[in-house]
């Protein structure tokens, strides 16, 4: 092919690159709404604490928003992220709760509870619930125990953990003081659970005044053979 | 990933009763390969002047050096140490030269005024937007976490002593969060009359 | 792909680079020395792109020589690792900037012997040993666990083979030969080729 041929031959294709230019349209199935949420496990109860505001970017949809969700009388679980997310999940964990029950005749214990949440999570391995999860309850011995999980549902069992916005801001403060790092001649003692209760309040009050996403006010659900009782605990509202 | 993450590292200021005190890591890698253990990030500015420069730690050589160069011109033109918010806005005047082609470092300033001994923190971006403090400052890899230390440990007029202890103890417990920060720690606790630098042996890995 | 390897010892320093000149997949040369004397008492090893090793090592090293004629003495270890990384700073916020990494070996009459590790973005760092390339990956361990303050050669040679008896086992890319020298209070010292010892189960 002659030259002045191919350059006739280009500029000829040159209007088709309009026609044939792929043009992706981008939907984000995803938002994050905040929220904090904390657990820890005692010798005979679990402490789960969840900061009640719900907000988007720059604005607040509501001041009082807990996210934990009771899920029986010795289990409670703690789930923020996407809020779309947070509501399926709920729905989804507590009708198969309410299946559990209907099968076998009895409350599903709280270990049972999380391999279930795993393997829940793990179903949506390649389109993820955006959630961030923490099952705090008391386990077969009447101990404490709490369970963290990433959002596609490994999990671990722990003594304490914090999850959500501030997580970054808690962890290491409860690193120090409850898990005794960086202290020279500490000895691992059961924490009471008044102690605990301060420490929440004040990681909480921390927190607060650092991340946009944490405040309002904190949900502090204790959990011990007696049943669930619920705290609140101002937080800055700005 | 950040080019202010790629060498890792962690500083904080905090003001207490008549002192200041400043604290840094000692890591220096290229991402996840840990070099060297003993890597410097916070340098002396004057006899009750520090500034400490987290970031890429070819600038954090690189800012030093200019810095030192300036500040020893200031001092001989006025024959008189410089004060610390003078100081800072010299740091700000030189990052802010590099607006459109930074300086990859976000310093970190703590200092007693030379004449009144008037505790100073403050700390700025990475062009040079200056923030003035009257608790403590953070800056560097984690600084989520050492805001979260620094907020719940710090309270108004801690003695020396105590200072060092929360500093200490914010700096370790945040950076022990963070891949790419710790393996060590040094900390300079500045009083009217004296300084006293120690090192913090911390976990390894 | 290039490995550069450095251990500081009670008087001197050992400086050990691979002998390959390597382009794409191909090794053109292995007899290829990476190694340039600064002065009587400076050696630096240099790795990276080919053109800028070549161009800056021979810059640094003629500046050098140029500082002792004008001034009658030369610099310290310090001051030349110094005066490399200015340079290598003030290029790296150029139009094109030097991609070569670097390891300064030196012995001061003051200061004794002395390792400076200096990468491709000018950050420089004074150290007890030094690796740069894919071989740290492998051998910088070797060195945490078994690095002495104030070996003997003997033992700094022992520690180098152990290195790369490492690399050679778990690197996919042969190194082959490395080149040897050491800088001491007498000046610089060829001590010859090293291989890593032949892996116990190819015997």
């Amino acid at each position: 092919m002659a030259f002045s041929d191919m350059m006739s031959y280009n500029s000829m294709k040159q209007p088709l690159q309009d026609y044939q230019a792929p043009n992706q349209l981008h939907f984000n199935p995803y938002d994050f709404n905040g929220g904090t949420i904390l657990a820890i496990a005692g010798e005979d109860y679990a402490l789960i604490a969840t900061d009640t505001r719900l907000s988007q970017g720059f604005s607040i949809h509501s001041h009082d928003n807990p996210k934990t969700y009771p899920l029986s009388s010795k289990t409670v679980l703690g789930c923020c992220g996407f809020h779309g997310d947070v509501l399926t999940l709920t729905k989804v964990i507590s009708a198969r709760l309410q299946i559990f029950e209907k099968d076998h005749n009895k409350q599903m214990p709280t270990s049972s509870v999380a391999a279930m949440l795993s393997t829940i999570l793990y179903y949506r391995r390649f389109f993820p619930y955006y959630t961030h999860n923490l099952v705090a309850g008391l386990d077969d011995d009447g101990k404490g125990c709490v369970y963290s999980f990433d959002p596609v549902g490994s999990y671990e069992r722990e003594v304490f953990r914090a999850k959500g916005s501030a997580s970054s801001m808690l962890q290491p403060l409860l690193d120090n003081q409850i898990g005794g790092k960086n202290q020279q001649g500490y000895v691992a003692q059961p924490l009471p659970l008044e102690r605990c209760v301060t420490l929440v309040k004040d990681v909480f009050t921390s927190a607060a005044e650092r991340d946009i996403y944490t405040g309002d006010s904190v949900q502090i659900s204790i959990i011990t053979k007696d049943g669930i009782k619920n705290e609140r605990f101002p937080l800055r509202r700005d | 990933m950040s080019i202010l993450a790629y060498n890792g590292a962690a500083i904080m200021a905090m003001k207490g009763k008549n002192c200041v005190a400043i604290a840094a890591d000692r890591r220096f890698g290229v991402q996840a390969q840990t070099i060297s253990t003993e890597f410097e990030k916070i340098f002396e500015m004057g006899p009750q002047l520090f500034v400490g420069l987290p970031g890429l730690a070819t600038d954090v050589q690189t800012v030093f050096q200019r810095l030192k160069f300036r500040l020893n011109i200031y001092e001989l033109r006025e024959n008189r140490r410089i004060k610390p918010k003078t100081f800072m806005s010299m740091v700000s005047n030189l990052l802010y030269e590099r607006r459109f082609g930074p300086y990859f470092v976000e310093p970190v300033i703590a200092g007693l005024d030379p004449v009144t001994s008037e505790p100073y923190v403050a700390s700025m971006d990475l062009i040079g937007c200056p923030m003035e403090t009257n608790d403590f400052v953070v800056s560097g890899t984690c600084s989520e976490q050492m805001y979260g230390m620094c907020e719940s440990l710090w309270e108004p007029n801690l003695e020396p002593d105590d200072l060092f202890e929360t500093i200490s103890q914010a700096l370790m417990n945040a950076f022990d969060r963070d891949a790419v920060s710790g393996w060590g720690a040094v900390v300079y606790i500045i009083e009217k009359d004296k300084v006293t630098k120690r090192f913090l042996k911390t976990r390894q890995d | 792909m290039e490995c550069l390897i450095g251990i500081q010892g009670k008087d001197f320093v050992l400086l050990a680079t691979d002998t390959i000149s390597a382009r794409s997949v191909v090794a053109m040369k292995n007899d290829h020395d990476k190694m340039y004397k600064l002065s009587d008492n400076l050696l630096m090893a240099v790795c990276g792109e080919s053109g800028d090793t070549i161009q800056f090592s021979e810059y640094i090293a003629k500046n050098v020589q140029l500082y002792k004629m004008r001034n009658g003495y030369e610099l310290s270890p310090h001051a030349a690792a110094n005066f490399t990384r200015r340079n290598m700073a003030e290029s790296l916020r150029s139009q094109r900037s030097q991609m070569v990494n670097l390891l300064i070996a030196g012995h001061d009459k003051v200061d004794g012997p002395s390792l400076y590790y200096l990468d491709y973005l000018a950050s420089l760092n004074k150290l007890p040993f030094a690796i740069h390339g894919y071989g740290s990956l492998f051998a910088l361990s070797i060195m945490d666990k078994y690095y002495l303050k104030d070996l003997d050669f003997d033992a700094a040679k022992d520690l180098l083979i152990k290195c790369l008896n490492e690399i050679q086992k778990r690197f996919i890319v042969n190194l082959g030969r490395f080149r040897l020298r050491v800088v001491d209070k007498d000046g610089i010292h060829d001590k010859g080729m090293v291989h890593a010892e032949p892996d116990e189960s190819t015997k």
